[in-house]
């Protein structure tokens, strides 16, 4: 599952609400360094299907969106 | 003899009572798992605006104004049903509106996305919800009582303003925009129907469409609605619970009222037809979730939960004051051409985007 690219960081959401989970994410990639990679935990469905979308509109490269659970998604994303 | 008869008659009326209650319920099931699968929340779709220059939802929120307000109109040129736009009372619509506005971005969600959220097993939703309840009833009979009749009142500056010449189609004297002007209803809802899908048909596609790979059932059951898949949904649910309905189309905030009232209250008429909605609401969201795997019982910290309450509080206060919460107003009252669900609509997104503002974006 998590065998594929090694993450910089993690951003463990899981439990916030909307919309602190895509507001920490973008507060989170600015700080980090170009080509770092982002990896982010959270259980929000409308911030699994959002984070995706306003990432890559500021020019991150979004590297996987994965569901790892019941009401669970791991994203990782590469810092622009 | 005459007592037989009368019950016959009770039971009759019973009859019809019952069968419409289940109506809000049926409808509120379609419509909570249509709202869990489109994400369909109104507090994200202005405060994205804003934040994050995002505009899925709002396209959503766009469309399902569009289906139902040429829906409405139809159904009222046939004669099917009347329009029954809110009272404009100009100083609760602002009121009422702004801080609802700011109630929700507080809450996490407005009515709607509380209530469907709720299903989700989302705890902090739970809590707004309380919250929401408990803020509309003392304002409608308790501590916020005289704030409701001052912006609400009977003379004066504030007072509600209604029409000698309502116009076609409409069951009551208030105020819409085809009324103020003294022109055919149709007229709006034409150029607006137009502006409207010319700017989403121009601003279509983009990174904003969900990849849909998979089979029918999993596009449905398992994956997040396209935008304009939920937008003509919500909008045809809407048509449908006008039809049922007959007096309104859909509305959150007034059926939990009911329930709170009922619940503490020996008194069971307060349950009413959008009682059944909002509680079909929290079954069809539940259901929706259980089979696409969302359903997870989770809750934010303790400071986040306190934050969300207040929210809710503000949300149902500001409901009461502005006699609709952003359902009633922007996706049932603006389709209906009403002035004060435009009014109020207005000051919800102001509310929505002032909160947003000093919540996430400064510094």
């Amino acid at each position: 599952m998590s065998s594929d690219v090694k993450p910089t960081e993690t951003l463990d959401v899981r439990g916030e609400v909307c919309p602190y989970p895509d507001v920490k994410t973008q507060k989170k990639l600015k700080k980090m360094k170009s080509g770092e990679i982002l990896e982010v935990l959270l259980d929000y469905p409308l911030s699994a299907e959002r984070i995706p979308r306003s990432v890559e509109k500021l020019g991150h490269e979004v590297l996987k969106t994965e569901k790892t659970g019941t009401g669970e998604w791991r994203i990782l994303i590469k810092a622009k | 003899m005459e007592n037989t008869n009368k019950s016959k008659v009770e039971k009759g009326l019973d009859l019809i009572e019952t069968s419409l209650m289940a109506s809000g319920l049926v409808v509120g099931i379609i419509f909570g798992f249509v709202l869990q699968r489109g994400r369909f929340c109104m507090n994200s779709a202005f405060r994205d605006i804003i934040l994050m220059k995002e505009y899925t939802l709002l396209k959503a929120v766009a469309l399902a104004i569009v289906v139902q307000m040429i829906g409405f109109h139809l159904l009222a040129t046939l004669g099917y049903i009347e329009l029954y736009p809110k009272t404009f009372y100009w100083g609760a619509m602002i009121f009422g509106g702004f801080i609802f506005g700011i109630g929700m971005v507080l809450a996490a969600g407005c009515a709607s996305g509380t209530t469907y959220r709720v299903g989700e097993g989302m705890m902090g939703s739970f809590v707004a919800l309380l919250g929401l309840m408990i803020g509309g009833l003392i304002t409608s009979g308790g501590a916020l009582k005289d704030l409701k009749s001052y912006l609400q009142p009977s003379e004066g500056a504030l007072k509600a303003i209604t029409t000698d010449n309502p116009g076609p189609y409409l069951g009551n004297a208030n105020l819409t925009l085809a009324n103020v002007f003294g022109l055919d209803p149709w007229i709006f809802v034409v150029i607006i129907a137009i502006i409207i899908l010319a700017v989403l048909i121009w601003k279509r596609g983009g990174s904003e469409e969900t990849k849909t790979e998979g089979t029918a059932y999993e596009k449905i059951f398992k994956r997040g609605w396209n935008w304009w898949v939920t937008g003509i949904a919500i909008g045809i649910i809407g048509i449908i619970a006008f039809i049922a309905y007959k007096k309104y189309a859909l509305g959150i905030s007034g059926g939990w009222f009911g329930f709170l009232e009922a619940l503490i209250t020996p008194d069971h008429d307060k349950l009413n037809w959008f009682t059944f909605l909002v509680i079909g609401v929290v079954i069809g969201a539940a259901v929706a979730a259980v089979i696409a795997g969302e359903f997870k019982l989770r809750a934010p910290n303790a400071r986040r939960l306190l934050q969300q309450f207040i929210g809710g509080l503000i949300m149902g206060i500001g409901a009461v004051i502005g006699t609709a919460c952003n359902i009633g107003h922007i996706l049932s009252g603006v389709p209906q051409l009403a002035l004060s669900s435009i009014l109020g609509g207005i000051f919800i997104v102001l509310g929505c985007w002032v909160a947003a503002y000093i919540m996430f974006m400064r510094g």
